[in-house]
């Protein structure tokens, strides 16, 4: 019995031990940017992103490639996030692998804040330098001040070639053509170097002599100013001394090196140009919504007016950066990522072109497995339980129109 | 050997003990100091050390002293009051930028990739000396957190500055002017920080022009003071030693 006893315990041990070292080299590439994360009816009713372009999928090193496309703040933004008053266009990147070289909005460069309006479109584009090889999820990205990163689909972009060759040149206005990735680098660890021997240099004149145990014996026996010594306070005196003085020097110094310096420059830009989108020709409304959780589809009941002169189909929704096409409507020939696109998701009651003054109530469902992928589906748990996106319609001449829809959601269990 | 023996049998046996034990007090409190201060500091002074883009004429100049000096405060308590040592503030900074360089290297230029020049820990070391130094000569609490307290933040901007001035010369940049270190900021991309959050040239400290580095300092050493007694004390109460009475 002792015997089978101890050889559960050495088998439990060994066992023990290969799940440890298991765990400690099991490590998987995390790539996500917890875009699934965020809460569905925050994706679905803050900025939606559309018309989105990465110019390239393989980039080597030290060349560049942009990420286009528009933004529509949405009008109907949710009360529980704080409005985009204050929002920074960001890219949603694991750190540096690229440098953003340069992002646009409207055509006005934005390395700061900005300020937008709500029910407005916005241009954008980000321009990106490859710095580190490998394969990296691009997103789009908005922060918002008080609200949160609101980020934006994203795509596979490999970057090929070695780090060591990376770099990035700027001209100041001094005149210097300077490589910012090591600009100043060796100054930082001389002065650093510097100032860590002269503090070791300080601790060692004390710990030339007991530290700790004799002077303790000391203080206890009430003969602690004995043990500070004139000469003591004379080296003392040289250390405090010389360092003011190299701080001294070394700021005129420096100041006489770099005469001319700035201060760091912040601020909010406002006033950012938005698209201006033709009047909408196509009126939409959302008679109701379900979303059928067994099927992960959304069934809507909508009333389309066509109030324009030619007529038109609805070729897409798109919510939460997921799309669902009519493939006999729309096709997708931009290479948007395929996890977000669902090419023959939507399907339309009656689809045949909506003439010029005509209404037709029609049912619309949008269903892929992208809905519990990107736990879109999980917006029945939200605290506001309505869903929002975007409509596509497309005329005869194949002009595509844009029209935001916004409704309360009712989920269906059965 | 009895119990009431001594374990050292002569002289030169008890110095060699004395200065072993010294070592490895030294060391161990080194790295314990390191911990806490680097914590500390990390939670209380952050982004305006991790980041060039952080480091303005205001808010970084007046944060940052505040913020370092109470480590050094405590520590030089303990070991004034109890071993008359006069060390206790340039081994903490010692400790704290030990620390800071082995995080700014090893997590956010070797694991995250951010150069070092947008990244570098600040210059803590020469007011500390100077702080270690006024308690030496003058022996005293008061006089050391109001001179001393004042030079460490006095001496903060200035100590900086060498490795500074290069990353503020000016650049135009599609347009606009920036700083280099504004160019690091917007060129390195930190998913997780939206420019907006960045605290600087923030205030209403307008009436000196250009020069408010110099204002900064002065209130930043002001403050310092204050903090510097508050910590003191804490030093103090912690190097105590109190007995319970027996029955």
């Amino acid at each position: 019995m002792k015997l089978i006893k101890d050889r559960i315990v050495k088998l439990s041990f060994v066992a023990l031990l290969i799940t440890v070292t298991a765990a400690m080299f099991y490590t998987p590439t995390a790539s996500a940017h917890g875009e699934k994360s965020q809460a569905a009816f925050m994706r679905m009713r803050t900025i939606h992103w559309y018309d989105l372009n990465w110019s390239k999928d393989i980039v080597p090193v030290n060349d560049t490639m942009t990420v286009t496309g528009k933004f529509h703040v949405f009008a109907g933004w949710p009360e529980t996030v704080a409005k985009p008053e204050v929002s920074f266009l960001n890219i949603g990147i694991p750190g540096p692998v690229f440098i953003r070289a340069g992002s646009w909005i409207g055509g006005q460069l934005v390395p700061r804040s900005v300020s937008l309006e709500l029910g407005e479109t916005y241009e954008f584009k980000v321009l990106l330098k490859a710095r580190r090889p490998g394969d990296w999820h691009v997103h789009s990205m908005m922060n918002v001040k008080d609200g949160g990163p609101i980020i934006g689909p994203g795509k596979w972009v490999t970057i090929t070639g070695s780090m060591s060759q990376f770099t990035n040149p700027i001209t100041t206005l001094t005149g210097q053509t300077i490589d910012l990735e090591t600009w100043n680098i060796g100054n930082i660890y001389f002065w650093h170097a510097f100032w860590y021997a002269f503090g070791i240099a300080y601790i060692a004149y004390w710990a030339r002599n007991p530290v700790f145990v004799p002077r303790l014996i000391a203080c206890e026996a009430g003969k602690a100013d004995s043990l500070i010594s004139a000469t003591d306070k004379k080296v003392g005196m040289g250390f405090a001394l010389a360092t003011m003085l190299i701080v001294a020097a070394t700021m005129q110094s420096t100041n006489e090196q770099y005469p001319i310096t700035t201060p760091l420059q912040a601020g909010l830009l406002r006033g950012m140009k938005p698209i201006e989108m033709p009047a909408r020709t196509v009126a939409v409304k959302v008679d109701s919504a379900t979303y059928r959780v067994p099927g992960r589809a959304m069934q809507m009941t909508l009333t389309i007016t066509n109030n324009g002169d030619s007529s038109v189909r609805l070729g897409e929704f798109m919510t939460a950066s997921v799309r669902f096409l009519d493939p006999a409507v729309h096709e997708d020939d931009t290479g948007y990522p395929d996890d977000l696109l669902a090419e023959e998701g939507l399907t339309v009651s009656d689809n045949s072109p909506l003439a010029p003054g005509q209404t037709r109530t029609v049912e619309v469902t949008a269903s892929d497995a992208a809905w519990e992928v990107y736990r879109l589906a999980d917006l029945i748990y939200d605290p506001d339980s309505r869903f929002a996106g975007l409509l596509f319609f497309t005329d005869e001449a194949g002009n595509r129109q844009m029209v935001t829809i916004d409704a309360p959601l009712i989920p269906s269990f059965i | 050997m009895s119990a009431s023996q001594s374990a050292v049998r002569s002289r030169a046996e008890a110095v060699k003990v004395s200065r072993t034990f010294d070592w490895m007090i030294m060391f161990t409190l080194f790295f314990v100091i390191l911990g806490g201060y680097h914590v500390h500091f990390m939670l209380v002074a952050g982004d305006w050390d991790f980041w060039s883009d952080w480091k303005d004429r205001r808010l970084w100049v007046t944060v940052l002293p505040i913020m370092a000096i109470t480590f050094p405060a405590a520590v030089q308590a303990v070991l004034w009051w109890r071993y008359r040592i006069a060390f206790g503030a340039t081994l903490s900074v010692l400790g704290l930028i030990f620390g800071e360089w082995v995080n700014r290297y090893f997590n956010f230029w070797g694991w995250t990739y951010f150069p070092i020049n947008f990244v570098f820990p600040s210059q803590l070391i020469p007011g500390a000396i100077v702080l270690d130094v006024i308690l030496l000569v003058s022996g005293s609490m008061q006089l050391t957190a109001v001179v001393g307290g004042l030079g460490f933040g006095l001496l903060f901007y200035p100590g900086n500055w060498p490795m500074m001035a290069p990353l503020h010369l000016p650049v135009e940049y599609n347009g606009m002017m920036m700083t280099l270190a504004d160019l690091s900021g917007y060129h390195y991309v930190r998913t997780g920080m939206p420019e907006y959050i960045r605290m600087v040239e923030k205030g209403t400290l307008r009436t000196f022009g250009k020069d408010v580095a110099p204002v900064s300092a002065f209130f930043s050493g002001f403050v310092s003071i204050i903090v510097y007694f508050l910590w003191h004390f804490f030093g103090r109460w912690f190097g105590s030693t109190a007995f319970t009475k027996g029955s």
